[in-house]
């Protein structure tokens, strides 16, 4: 059959109607929405939260016993110095680094006390092997990775280091010359490369992190969302209305409109969540200044730029829209709620690959010039994770963004057809279990 | 204008539901659909309304594959009631109206109109949940005739209503059927059928057993039904010697004959001619029931009968 175009849109548009505002008039649908504007809030807010908490403290503090180790050199004011150095090459945040403070203490007993009792963060004694190199033992509540184990460790090398070259009768030297990090530049092999991922720590933060920050957006919506529509499917296949609609509607139709639907409500909470927590982690200086005083700009997060925003907007409603009808198509398949996570779970893998690429790609595990990212990058399933990447790293061509954009939205009706196939067998099927048989049956039905 | 299915083949994998099933319904007419469970009839209604598509075979409506007939021709009442559950009666109404075009306003307009005329009009508000069965298959065959279409599908309507819901909705078959609906449905009570269907076909099995207009049916057994009574002899031995007549119930009121192949008339000449006081005498084709049994063996209620159970296991000697 085929209906005229106005029909289709005309029944379109009822079906989408009523998930749309029967779903987004339910109290949990609100309880929901505002339950994620708090927490996403929240998160984006939680630095300035801690240091809220934390307003009383100048930083952490830590507190050295000597002992009879009897050192060539000043063990807290060196400790200080390495602990407080900016770490070449990684990425660096001065609102959220941590200051310490190092002190000299002399009972070890009741520094440990304070350690316990949380007003000093850790304490490190000193003591000399039979060898007579020094040795070191921290006390603290933190685990062996946290990043201030980490740094005493570190600083803790470089004074054995020191204590050794003073030992062995060179002449100590000023501790912060000593200690200086020296230049180190990474530079691309191929003069002609563009670029071989970030060279710098605020590079690194800024083409990382965003696209990383997106894909997991596009990631969440899909696993969450994808979710709404498959269960809105097997939902209405159990209460049976389905034939009812069918006798009114084509599966075309129906499938459209109930991506269109739930698919609508779906983005419209994820952007009643989204846009208040971004305006959070914006503004959290501002916010910072406010409460804990002190003044700071505003500045979108380094690496967004407009043009990229737009095109992950694209490639959002794009692979979204795929991922939803697909799942709508499988969901079909079952005629229990309970089997639904199990027949969309090829498509959730098929998405957590894409997301997993992505991130391998964003952190260079993967190159992104590799033959793999790039094809991927073409390819309908994986493009809206993987151009996106390519395009935060500044390795993608806009033509290339076109294409891959181009393809995705002429997959989306090739995968309507395929889920309408799969909807209008699967909605009569009630106790069968879909075998790779029936689906292939299913699809080439008339 | 009628709906005509010419040879309609569905299979489901190694299941043939239907095989090569041909019909004809003339417009406005009240048509009944027979047979057992499982014998085709909800797979016959969904190839009309396109929700299934045959294997092989045709179905149109005024010459045009039903395929291609607008959707709004069709009502349909499926046998699985289907109603969304957490939604507003009105709203579920009015949904199920737009997608036939019609205005949300003059939806709800009619959508009350029909309420009232059911006598529910204070479930208005409520969820279809909320609604006792009988009242949720109301809502359902208003859904079904809201667009007010030319022909009505109904798959078993008769099922779980209460006996005054039965006989509204014969009355709202009738209201329907003066507008020149053509109404089509199937069930299992043949009372329904004698008394609302003009015509009638019964399958079994996937395959048409007869059809037609129902007097036709009654007559195509080729036999009439006579029941006799006379005064004090209840047994009647003497009609054994009739050829073509034999006894199907004999009662202490009367007895129930068949008659095959002779007139009925014979027999009450017989038993004036033997003298007897005849206090009862009638005439009639054979019911809708007798047909169905006769032609498909076993009666359309079988299913709601238990079969019969298997005997007693011996009883179980303790261990030990």
């Amino acid at each position: 059959m085929s209906p005229s175009l106005a029909t289709t849109l005309r029944n379109i548009v009822a079906v989408a109607r009523r998930e749309f505002l029967w779903r987004g008039r339910t109290r949990t649908f609100k309880i929901t929405t505002l339950l994620l504007v708090v927490v996403g809030v929240g998160l984006a807010l939680a630095p300035v939260i801690i240091r809220f908490i934390d307003r009383g403290s100048t930083g952490d503090r830590i507190e050295v016993v000597v002992g009879d180790s009897n050192p060539a050199i000043d063990v807290p004011g060196a400790l200080g110095l390495l602990l407080n150095a900016p770490i070449p090459g990684l990425p660096t945040d001065g609102d959220t680094e941590t200051d310490y403070r190092v002190e000299a203490a002399a009972d070890i007993e009741v520094a440990r006390e304070r350690v316990v009792d949380g007003s000093t963060s850790a304490l490190l004694v000193l003591d000399r092997t039979a060898a007579g190199d020094l040795a070191f033992t921290l006390y603290s509540k933190d685990t062996f990775l946290s990043r201030t184990t980490q740094l005493v460790r570190q600083a803790a090398s470089s004074i054995a280091i020191q204590d050794r070259l003073i030992q062995a009768g060179i002449p100590p030297i000023d501790q912060a010359a000593l200690f200086a990090p020296p230049d180190f530049d990474v530079v691309a092999a191929d003069p002609n490369a563009t670029t071989n991922g970030p060279q710098t720590g605020e590079e690194f933060v800024g083409s990382f992190a965003i696209s990383f920050v997106l894909s997991i957006l596009l990631f969440m919506a899909i696993i969450l969302y994808g979710q709404w529509v498959a269960f809105s499917v097997a939902e209405e296949k159990n209460s049976r209305v389905m034939e009812v609609v069918l006798a009114a509607a084509t599966p075309f139709q129906l499938m459209a409109g109930k991506v269109a639907g739930v698919g609508g409500l779906a983005l419209v909470q994820y952007i009643v969540v989204l846009v208040p927590s971004a305006a959070a982690l914006i503004f959290q200086d501002r916010i910072a200044s406010l409460i804990l005083g002190g003044s700071s700009d505003v500045a979108l997060p380094e690496g967004i730029s407009i043009s990229l925003l737009a095109v992950f907007g694209v490639m959002f409603v794009l692979g979204f829209a795929l991922y939803a009808v697909l799942y709508a198509g499988a969901a079909s398949l079952v005629s229990r709620q309970e089997d639904v996570n199990q027949i969309v779970a090829p498509l959730t893998i098929i998405s957590v690959g894409g997301y997993l690429v992505a991130s391998y790609a964003g952190t260079g595990l993967i190159p992104i010039d590799s033959p793999l990212v790039v094809i991927l990058s073409f390819v309908p399933f994986f493009s809206p994770y993987l151009m996106l990447t390519r395009m935060g790293m500044g390795t993608a061509a806009p033509g290339e963004i076109a294409i891959a954009i181009a393809l995705l939205a002429l997959f989306i009706p090739v995968a309507l057809w395929i889920a309408a196939r799969l909807y209008r067998s699967g909605v009569l099927m009630y106790g069968q279990s879909p075998t790779p048989r029936t689906l292939w049956r299913a699809l080439r039905a008339r | 204008m009628s709906l005509v299915l010419n040879n309609l083949v569905k299979r489901f994998g190694p299941v043939t539901a239907l095989d090569g099933i041909s019909f004809e319904v003339e417009r406005g007419q009240v048509f009944g659909f027979l047979g057992a469970n499982g014998a085709g009839k909800t797979t016959t209604m969904r190839i009309i309304l396109d929700i299934l598509r045959p294997d092989s075979g045709t179905a149109t409506w005024a010459g045009t594959p039903t395929t291609d007939v607008p959707r709004r021709t069709w009502g349909y009442l499926p046998e699985e009631r289907g109603l969304y559950p957490r939604l507003e009666v009105l709203e579920q109404l009015v949904f199920f109206a737009s997608l036939y075009a019609i205005s949300r306003k003059d939806a709800a307009a009619r959508a009350r109109d029909w309420l009232a005329r059911f006598r529910i009009p204070e479930y208005e508000k409520r969820r279809a949940e909320e609604l006792s069965k009988g009242n949720q298959q109301k809502v359902q065959l208003i859904a079904a005739i809201l667009h007010e279409p030319d022909v009505l599908i109904m798959d078993e309507p008769f099922v779980g209503l209460d006996p005054v819901n039965v006989s509204l909705l014969k009355e709202a078959f009738g209201e329907m059927r003066k507008r020149g609906t053509t109404l089509i449905f199937s069930t299992h009570q043949m009372e329904m059928v004698e008394e609302l269907c003009e015509a009638v076909v019964l399958i079994d099995r996937g395959k048409l057993v007869l059809g037609g207009p129902i007097l036709d049916v009654k007559r195509s057994s080729g036999r009439q039904v006579v029941r006799l009574g006379v005064e004090g002899d209840a047994e009647l031995p003497w009609l054994a010697d009739l050829e073509g007549v034999s006894i199907v119930r004999a009662g202490v009121d009367y007895t129930e004959l068949d008659v095959r192949g002779r007139d009925p008339q014979d027999i009450l000449a017989a038993a004036l001619a033997r003298g007897e006081r005849v206090t009862q005498f009638l005439i009639a084709d054979p019911s809708i029931e007798q047909i169905f049994i006769e032609r498909v063996g076993r009666p359309p209620s079988e299913d709601h009968h238990l079969a019969t159970a298997a005997a007693p296991a011996a009883p179980t000697v303790a261990a030990r």
